[in-house]
């Protein structure tokens, strides 16, 4: 027995030496922690960050690295997997502050896993960019350190009604299909009160249950109280699913919304002509023109350099995730230090441009700054409807 | 006349559901192993119709075969290789066995085709078909007829051939059959196959149907679960009965109650059902 | 007698971690522990009895939520953590009684689906639980090093409990009555031995510590939602580190829990997107070469030494 138990203890203290090995950072690099879901039910969510962070550390160590004080500093940014499994994100992030020695942390992927780790960060006073979490829920909670670049749902719930609701007076009739999620149902709760805000009727608000494998049932219910909108949401498996279903039964709204799948183009090549006038809205279009002053520049020249690095267009999630990096990298340089507290001040003052658009965090942290765009897929490709200064087409509403 | 659609819808989903679970009851009732790689097998099979419509444009009802063949290899060495090492212990081991095995093989999937959503989008869609107030979608019909096919092809092969009807001498008496001159192991092997082979053309008919991807692989198995309980293990009408069961339940259960709460209802009559009948709707012989 | 002198060494042994001043060291420590009354509580239903239960993850999240249920009521945090106990016996008490006549793979079906309808009764109550949107708990107002250490030293302590429990369990009459269900659970029937009860009390067993578990572990994340406190994991990585440490033993619990978590760290630090595959490998490997256990492979070794030492 006593052999057992020292065999055991010494595998423990192994692993906590292996830990402690990790060899301390050296002086010339500057190390972000980013906890994402490279497996399990996120991972495709997880391999999108991924990209618009290694796009910008690659960009940004191309032209030298960040500069600090006259010196320059390599980006290290160390990944872990979480398994979409929150409790391990909060797990790791808390690792990736006390063992890795990161200087900053990207949150986790989506509202409910930033908000749980950000309690880790807040505690070690470690600045924090969440990319993809946009429920005020997250921000309210008086923390210090969280910065989100997406702004709350119903900045993309609002210029949608208002759209539809001045475009065709007809439109009285909403039906309201969500996932049962944090986003999901709270995107679907915003509708329905933006919806009757202006005199619609909402004739159906159901909820499914995430793994739902069939919606027959609920479209035939859509069917029945024949809506002149559906607004569905869910993440692209879900989406693609009810798209799908609605056309085996024949349901043809007049606008048919779905958040948040229509603006990834595996949206697109997955439900082929059915994407074909399907509205959304999302906190960031390549479609958009900024002049920034962030190391990518304009809008045009980060999605050059996406593509150049890809082969593909960039979508929000990429691009959020690039951008966090970007403003990360202003705001250190901006304070000239790797200071946690003052390159938290930094963010929290910033004021300034980027390919991604204007930043400006609110007193929760949450950006305030942006104007989502909406967009309608036309000849499969997403076409931005609104803001005006960026339209690339009309809103097109079904018969 | 809405119940119409509702029970229409409810039988199609029905018969999908069934697909899924006829290869996973064929293994638990006969191997009395609970599978658990099942659900990555649809997802190769339907991997496999994926490839082979985008890169060939060979039409996913044909890759079925395909598919069913070259599941039925992989099968046939697991079992062979693996499984059989342990097929005597205790229910327990073998299915910590299946967890391990599938948590590799999802995890080389997820590797190799990334979790992104795919789809198959036939050039020519199958459409809907329209019985007056009633919407018949084409390509779900079309899958659960082939799927019908294949499965009434199978219950052929074990009423009919010898290597069937040494199959059912394995499922009746284990020990019997050996003594009869029967090679359990091999018939565990063809068994094993024969389930994964099933599995195989079942995901390459949902390649028209479900987005692909490596995370439906528990979905699947989950479905295949209900089915096979509902039904009666190990024979084949019974996944046909829990299948289309399963379908209606969730079909009616989402309309009267609301889609959150179908899956809900259909695992409390599973277990109300396991409680008063735990052999099945069709079930003669509980495996205990 | 040696069992209790080798607990109250590892208790000890456990105390001292602190000393180390690492608070993600700390973190692993509580998960540990935490995994330790999991894998414990699972030995009781799963390990004596032999029945294969996959309850372990309903009765978990049922405390977790009881618990912050109660908390957000403004309820005391130990009254919380004991009614998530009580809740979770209840709950067993409840269903055990409708589903522990189902043998083998039946029962584990059932089990499995006991957990997949609690998740899905609390995704669908929001106004009680939050439903989707998930829960907040009460953030206590301490240090980061002294609420580690609280959390560290209360699974810490609920792990000591529970084994505890199993040494007395494992020496009395339930323990003897589980093992004779287990062997064969008819000719125990005939024996006299209360076949149904002694199930029954073997599941409640595997609920209490599992529930206070949740409701622990609920207050030291202070965020929940039911996808992460109603995780098959839950349920499946006990059997595992049992199976690991050695099936219907006291210390293999412990030892199972100790190497899994320790090489699930390792693993996750050496392999970004493979470690699924990882512990899949270690688990077949398991399964075909060490069925027993690591305890059954130490003692015969033991066992072999000594003989050869005597000749």
């Amino acid at each position: 027995m006593n052999a057992v138990r020292t065999s055991i203890f010494k595998a423990v203290a192994l692993a906590a030496g292996l830990a402690a090995s990790i060899p301390a950072l050296a002086q010339d690099v500057i190390k972000v922690g980013a906890p994402l879901p490279l497996t399990g039910a996120l991972s495709p969510e997880g391999l999108k960050q991924q990209r618009g962070y290694n796009l910008w550390a690659d960009t940004a160590n191309a032209a030298g690295g960040i500069k600090v004080g006259g010196k320059a500093y390599k980006v290290e940014i160390v990944y872990v997997d979480y398994a979409s499994n929150t409790p391990r994100a909060v797990q790791v992030a808390e690792r990736l502050i006390t063992e890795d020695k990161a200087n900053f942390l990207f949150a986790p992927f989506g509202s409910g896993a930033a908000k749980a780790a950000s309690g880790v960060s807040e505690k070690y006073e470690i600045p924090t960019i969440a990319a993809t979490a946009s429920s005020r829920e997250v921000y309210d909670q008086g923390y210090k350190y969280l910065f989100g670049t997406f702004t709350p749902n119903e900045t993309l719930i609002d210029p949608l009604t208002e759209i539809v609701s001045k475009g065709d007076p007809s439109v009285k009739r909403i039906a309201i299909l969500a996932r049962n999620d944090l986003l999901t149902l709270s995107l679907a709760n915003l509708m329905q009160a933006a919806a009757k805000a202006k005199g619609m009727e909402v004739v159906m608000m159901e909820r499914f249950n995430i793994g739902a494998m069939d919606h027959a049932s609920a479209i035939t219910q859509m069917r029945g109280v024949k809506p002149d909108w559906v607004f569905a949401t869910g993440y692209i498996n879900d989406l693609i699913l009810i798209r799908k279903q609605m056309a085996d039964q024949g349901v043809n709204p007049k606008v048919l919304t779905m958040i948040a799948g229509p603006a990834y183009k595996e949206f697109i090549e997955a439900t082929g002509p059915l994407a074909e006038n399907v509205s959304s809205a999302s906190w960031w279009h390549p479609a958009v023109r900024y002049k920034g002053t962030d190391l990518f520049g304009t809008t045009e020249a980060f999605n050059a350099a996406f593509e150049k690095k890809y082969g593909a267009v960039p979508d929000y999630a990429e691009a959020s995730a690039a951008a966090a990096g970007a403003i990360l990298q202003m705001a250190i340089e901006k304070a000239g230090t790797l200071d946690p507290s003052k390159v938290r001040d930094a963010l929290a003052a910033m004021d300034a441009t980027t390919f991604y658009g204007p930043i400006k965090f609110g007193p929760t942290g949450q950006i305030t700054s942006l104007e989502p765009p909406v967009f309608q897929i036309q000849g499969g490709k997403t076409m931005v409807v609104f803001p005006q200064a960026v339209k690339q087409a009309d809103f097109i509403f079904g018969k | 006349m809405i119940y119409l659609q509702v029970l229409a819808n409810g039988l199609v989903l029905g018969g999908l559901y069934a697909a899924i679970a006829v290869g996973f009851s064929l293994v638990w009732g006969v191997l009395n192993v609970i599978n658990l790689l099942h659900g990555s097998f649809i997802v190769l099979g339907s991997y496999v119709a994926f490839f082979g419509y985008a890169y060939f444009g060979i039409h996913p009802f044909i890759s079925a075969a395909i598919a069913g063949l070259l599941l039925f290899a992989l099968g046939y060495a697991v079992q062979a290789g693996l499984v059989n090492r342990v097929i005597a212990a205790p229910v327990l081991i073998t299915l910590t066995l299946t967890f391990g095995l599938d948590l590799i093989l999802n995890n080389a999937m997820l590797l190799v085709f990334s979790a992104d959503y795919r789809k198959v989008n036939l050039a020519s869609p199958l459409g809907s078909l329209e019985l007056g107030p009633i919407f018949l979608p084409g390509d779900r019909v079309a899958a659960m007829v082939l799927a019908f096919l294949l499965t009434a092809l199978l219950y052929r092969l074990l009423r009919d051939s010898r290597i069937g009807r040494a199959i059912i001498a394995v499922r009746m008496d284990r020990e019997a059959a050996a003594l009869m001159g029967v090679n359990v192991s091999r018939i565990n092997a063809i068994t094993f196959g024969l389930g994964a082979c099933m599995a195989g053309a079942a995901g390459a008919l949902l390649s028209i149907i479900y987005p692909i991807s490596p995370l439906n692989s528990s979905l699947f198995l989950g479905k295949a679960f209900v089915v096979c309980v509902l039904g009666g293990l190990g024979s084949v009408p019974g996944a046909m009965v829990g299948g289309v069961a399963l379908g209606l339940i969730e079909s009616f259960g989402a309309y009267w109650f609301g889609p959150e709460h179908a899956v809900t209802l259909s695992f409390g009559l599973l277990l109300v059902l396991l409680f008063v009948r735990p052999s099945g709707i069709l079930g003669k012989r509980g495996y205990e | 007698m040696r069992d209790w002198l080798i607990l109250l060494a590892l208790a000890l042994a456990a105390s001292a971690l602190p000393l180390a001043g690492d608070n993600y060291l700390m973190r692993l420590g509580t998960i540990v522990a935490m995994y330790a009354v999991l894998a414990q509580s699972w030995n009781f239903i799963g390990g004596l009895a032999g029945y294969p239960s996959f309850a372990t993850a309903a009765f978990f999240g049922l405390g977790a939520y009881t618990s912050a249920v109660l908390l957000a009521h403004g309820a005391p945090t130990g009254f919380a953590w004991g009614a998530a106990g009580l809740m979770a016996t209840l709950f067993a008490a409840l269903i055990g009684g409708a589903i522990l006549h189902l043998r083998g793979h039946y029962f584990a079906i059932a089990s499995l689906a006991v957990g997949e309808v609690m998740r899905e009764i609390v995704n669908t109550t929001p106004d009680l639980t939050g439903g989707g949107m998930g829960m907040n708990l009460p953030v206590p107002k301490l240090s980061i090093a002294a609420s580690a250490q609280l959390f560290y030293f209360a699974m810490l302590g609920l792990a000591a409990l529970t084994t505890a429990v199993a040494i007395i369990v494992q020496r009395g009459k339930l323990g003897f009555g589980l093992r004779c269900i287990q062997q064969n659970e008819d000719a125990a029937n005939i024996l006299g031995v209360n076949a149904y009860g002694y199930k029954t009390a073997a599941f409640c067993l595997s609920a209490v510590f599992s529930g206070i578990a949740g409701a622990i572990y609920a207050s030291w994340v202070h965020y929940i939602e039911p996808p992460d406190v109603f995780d098959i994991l839950l349920a499946v990585k006990p059997l595992v580190m049992v199976l690991l440490g050695g099936l219907g033993t006291v210390f293999g619990p412990i030892i199972g829990a100790a190497l899994l978590i320790t090489f699930e760290e390792v693993v996750w630090r050496s392999f970004l997107t493979i470690h699924a595959a990882m512990l899949g490998l270690i688990i077949v490997l398991l399964v075909l070469f060490m069925p027993n256990g690591l305890l059954a492979l130490v003692r015969s070794w033991l066992e072999r030494r000594r003989k050869e030492g005597k000749a």
